[in-house]
This record gives C-alpha cells, structure tokens and sequence, in this order.
C-alpha cells in the first residue's frame, strides 16, 4: 500500500453515496487489500449496538476501538462478548488497573450527559493507555460514543476520538485533543404521491485545548479533573457541530437545490417588470 | 478477485458516485487498483452517463445523452441534426457528422415547437446550467421522451447540486410519465448527501409543457415544507440543543446529582 493509494481512498469515501458507506468499505478493501488496516481504523462508520448479557442485557455501543477479534468489550463489565477463550483473552486489550477506574467514572458522567441531551439513546466511553506503565494520571486516549435513532427514519451517532497528554514545556497543562465526526441520517417515509427525500451523511472537526490541572493532588481528584475538563469541551463541541450541521443539511442543500431549481425567478422576473413599469409611471406622474 | 466481481464492484462505485465528480472518482479507482483496469471503469463510466442522462459538450452545444438518442456507439440529436461519438470521461463529443432525421408518425417541426415551449420554462424557472432534449421513443412512434437536467458546480466550495427530469409523453393517449430525481453533495470536512425523487404519472395530458410546470413546481414547494418538517420534527428529536435545565452541564463530582434530581422528580 501507498500513501497515495490510501488517500485516492479516503478522497472516494468523501465523495460516495455516504448511506452506502459499509458497502464501500468493504468494497474498497476487497479491490486493495492493504489498504484494509488503516481504512478500518481511520473511517467512521455508523455504531453498532450489543447487549452486556451480565449486566441486564444493558445496550453498549460498538467500534473499532473496544473490538478484538469478532467480539466488542463493553464498558460495563469490562468483559467481551461474544465471550472470548481465555486463550484469546491473555492478548486482548484492556486498560490498565487504575484506568479502568477513570472509565468507570467517565461512563457514569457521559450517561448523566447523555440523558440531559439526547433523553433517551446509548452511550459508551472506551479508553486506552498511551504509556507502557500503568495509568498514573497523565497521558491516555479514549473514544466517547452515543448514538440516538427514532424509527428507521433518523439516527445520529456522536464519535469522539480524544488524547490527553501533559505539556512537556509546562508542567500542569494538558492538552486535550479531540476528533469528532457526527453521522446523521433523516429520511422521509415514502408512500404512493408522496415524494422520497433522504439527508444523509457525516461532518468532522477536529478541536484541541490546553487546560491547567492541579497534578499535585490524588489520582481520583486529578482523573475527575481530565474528565470534568473532556466532558465540558466534548458539550461544547456537540452543541457546535449540532448547530453546523443544521446549517448544512436544512439551510446549506436547501440552497443548493434552489441554484439549480427556483419557480421564483419566474415570480421575480415579473416584480421587476411590474416595479419597472410603477417607475415609469412615477417619472411621468413627477414631470 | 475475479474478473466479473472486478467488474461488479467498479460497477457498483461508480453507480454510487454524485454527478459531477465522475473524473475524481476515476483518477482515485486508477490509483487505488491500476491503469490496467482502465477499460472496465470507463464501461462503468459510460453506462452511468448513459443512465443519468449526462449532457455532453458537442461543439460548444449541451446535448443530452440517454437510451432513447443511442444508435449503436453513436448518440443523435434530432434538433440540432447531428450525429457524434462520445469521450465519456472528458463529457466531450467527437466525429461529428450531420445526421437527417426520420420517424414515422413525427415531424421535426413538432419536436421543434416542443422544444420552444420547454426553453421558455426552463429559463423562468431553472437558473442552474439547463441542458434538455426532446426525442422519439423508438418502436413506439406515438411517444415521445422529454428530459431536463440543471446542474451547479461548485467544486471549489465542495459542493455540487444536480437535476434531473424525464418524461415520456403519449400523443395518442395523452398520458404523461416520467420521474423527478434532485441531488446535493456537500463535502466540506465530510460527506453530506441530499437526495430526493418523485414519480410523476398525469392522464388527459393537452399541454405538456403546462403539465410538467405544475407537477415540478409541486415538487418544489412539497419539498420546502420537507426540509422545515425533517428539521422541526426529526432533527429535533434526536439532540437537544441545551438540557431541559437550560443551563450547560455542572461537571465533576456533583454531576451525579443530576441523576439524584431526577430520580426524586419521578419518585424513584
């Protein structure tokens, strides 16, 4: 694989039906197979639902960051499903001790978001570690995921992909660095007169902020920190992205359509000649 | 892979590809696989722009190409008389020769009256470059096909948005027919794709320009109230744009007491 191969590929995935995207995909990777890695890793698709059967069948969400093998981790019971041999366990990922710990908590107050914005819906947080030793809080990475659907006719999935790293030129500042897509489906029910219409598709941004944080106090204190501090930047980040994308999908195409199609310009054309006409009769009424 | 899941799977790309954007999707499937399937993408090209009803630049004229003005590898226009090859990659017309046109039933003169009338619509009502035809459905002389495409390009603002209707109108039985299809790609950091479509199917069809006036301004105004609907009711629905609390989120330790709030409200 070349880097020019990889982005004819990823410039192909901006241009296509995005409904169709897991088709593409996968398409893709059948015509050049080693592009299949970093296609995988790199391209959102939207997130897949399971059930945790040992936490009351509660929903998590799944994606390339809490998969290994066929099977996806949930953030509930730290456990894979489908289950795992303990063969293939000794080699999965999982974070380390006391990381699991700050997941626990970034769980719990991703889903206090979650019900407050999306009333209703799923979310997941999953993180990883960035260095070999344990978790001692500095760096780590993580991904925060909800996706809300009504019927079959819209679904919205929220994926953020985000690094923590401590400043090396100033010690106490992190910076939190955050990769968001959003992808959005609306469609219209289709019946007999009626007419079809689809919108569809995703939009990424990418946000970065340093933060100064007390590293002088406990673990607990400075994880509720990088959490409390993620948690108020991924807010303002979706509240953005709602706003952009509301922009672009019922002002930005709507104006679009209109450049190629206006039965107003026939109704303008016919002001203009009526207010042409009202001057001439002003001017001569003037003399 | 083998040579026909090859061919289906450059197929199926292609199809899926936003009008407009058929070179760049070419030049990355080149870099992707290799020169050497060149042939088998610019088949896949060529029954696209067959399909969609792709206009074409022959000689500084849009000429639209469809089934119905195919004969053989060669594409006519009975308006303009002439008849051309197609670059299907560069939309371009070659080997341009004069070309008489005959029907059974039809005068030229009434494609031509036809063709007036829909110019006068379309420029009142489509200010994006307008390309249209008028040809004879052949093998079934009392029919006649009308197609119109209107396209905005704006590939430097990573956007394009596309038009496309096509009709099939019976002089003898005055029913007219056909389909509207529209489409937006906007991909600007990211890939938003806006489709919509309507069947059209009229009956006692006298003027057939009038007909397909009313039935695409309909179209238009139905889909208006559709862009506000989708927003008001669906988007809405998905996210909000603040809590029901109206104040952004208290992070940290306390954001648990949310939950506590929440749970004494629905005496839990």
């Amino acid at each position: 694989m070349s880097d020019s191969q990889f982005d004819a590929a990823l410039d192909l995935l901006r241009r296509l039906n995005p409904t169709t995207l897991q088709e593409n995909l996968n398409n893709l990777i059948e015509l050049q197979p080693n592009l299949a890695q970093d296609l995988l890793s790199s391209v959102d698709v939207p997130l897949s639902i399971r059930r945790d059967h040992t936490d009351s069948n509660r929903q998590y969400l799944c994606c390339d960051y809490n998969r290994d093998i066929d099977s996806f981790r949930s953030p509930w019971s730290n456990t894979y499903f489908p289950e795992l041999s303990s063969e293939d366990l000794q080699d999965s990922p999982f974070p380390s001790v006391p990381l699991r710990q700050v997941e626990i908590l970034a769980n719990d107050s991703f889903d206090v978001y979650r019900d407050l914005y999306y009333e209703g819906g799923i979310s997941s947080v999953y993180l990883w570690d960035l260095n070999e030793e344990d978790f001692d809080g500095h760096d780590f990475a993580g991904v925060v995921l909800f996706k809300k659907n009504q019927s079959d006719h819209s679904n919205w999935d929220s994926i953020h992909v985000f690094e923590v790293t401590a400043s090396p030129s100033s010690p106490g500042t992190f910076n939190y660095r955050v990769t968001t897509t959003i992808i959005l489906h609306l469609d219209k029910a289709k019946n007999e007169q009626d007419s079809q219409m689809m919108l569809s598709g995703n939009l990424t941004r990418q946000t970065e902020k340093d933060i100064a944080v007390d590293t002088s106090r406990p673990l607990d204190v400075l994880s509720t920190s990088h959490i409390a501090n993620l948690g108020s930047l991924i807010e303002d980040i979706e509240s953005q992205m709602r706003n952009l994308l509301e922009t672009v999908y019922f002002e930005k195409t709507r104006d679009i359509f209109h450049q190629t199609k206006n039965a107003a310009i026939a109704f303008s054309a016919e002001e203009a000649n009526k207010d042409a006409h009202a001057e001439v009769i002003k001017g001569l009424q003037s003399l | 892979m083998s040579g026909s899941k090859f061919e289906e799977v450059v197929n199926k790309i292609i199809s899926d590809s936003p009008p407009g954007e058929l070179k760049e999707v070419y030049d990355d499937l080149i870099k992707i696989t290799s020169e050497n399937s060149k042939n088998t993408i610019l088949d896949a090209i060529e029954n696209y722009n067959v399909q969609n009803c792709v206009p074409i630049d022959v000689e500084g004229t849009s000429i639209i190409i469809s089934k119905y003005n195919k004969e053989g590898s060669k594409f006519f226009d009975p308006i303009n008389c002439v008849i051309f090859s197609v670059n299907h990659l560069e939309h371009r017309g070659l080997d341009v020769e004069p070309y008489e046109f005959t029907h059974a039933k039809l005068e030229k003169q009434q494609l031509k009256c036809l063709h007036d009338q829909l110019h006068e619509y379309l420029v009142q009502n489509f200010p994006g470059d307008v390309s249209f035809a008028v040809y004879p459905v052949s093998e079934e002389t009392s029919k006649i096909c009308i197609i119109i495409v209107s396209t905005k390009y704006n590939p430097s603002n990573f956007w394009n948005g596309h038009w496309r209707s096509s009709y099939i109108y019976d002089l003898d039985t005055e029913e007219l027919s056909g389909h509207i299809f529209t489409q937006v790609h906007y991909y600007e950091d990211g890939n938003v794709n806006f489709q919509s479509g309507k069947d059209i199917g009229q009956t006692n069809v006298t003027d057939v320009v009038s007909a397909i006036r009313d039935a695409e301004t309909a179209f238009e105004n139905d889909l208006d109230f559709s862009f506000s609907d989708l927003n008001e009711k669906q988007f809405k629905a998905l996210r909000r744009r603040l809590p029901v609390t109206r104040s952004k989120i208290n992070w940290g330790n306390a954001i648990g007491s949310y939950r506590l709030g929440k749970n004494a409200a629905e005496g839990k």
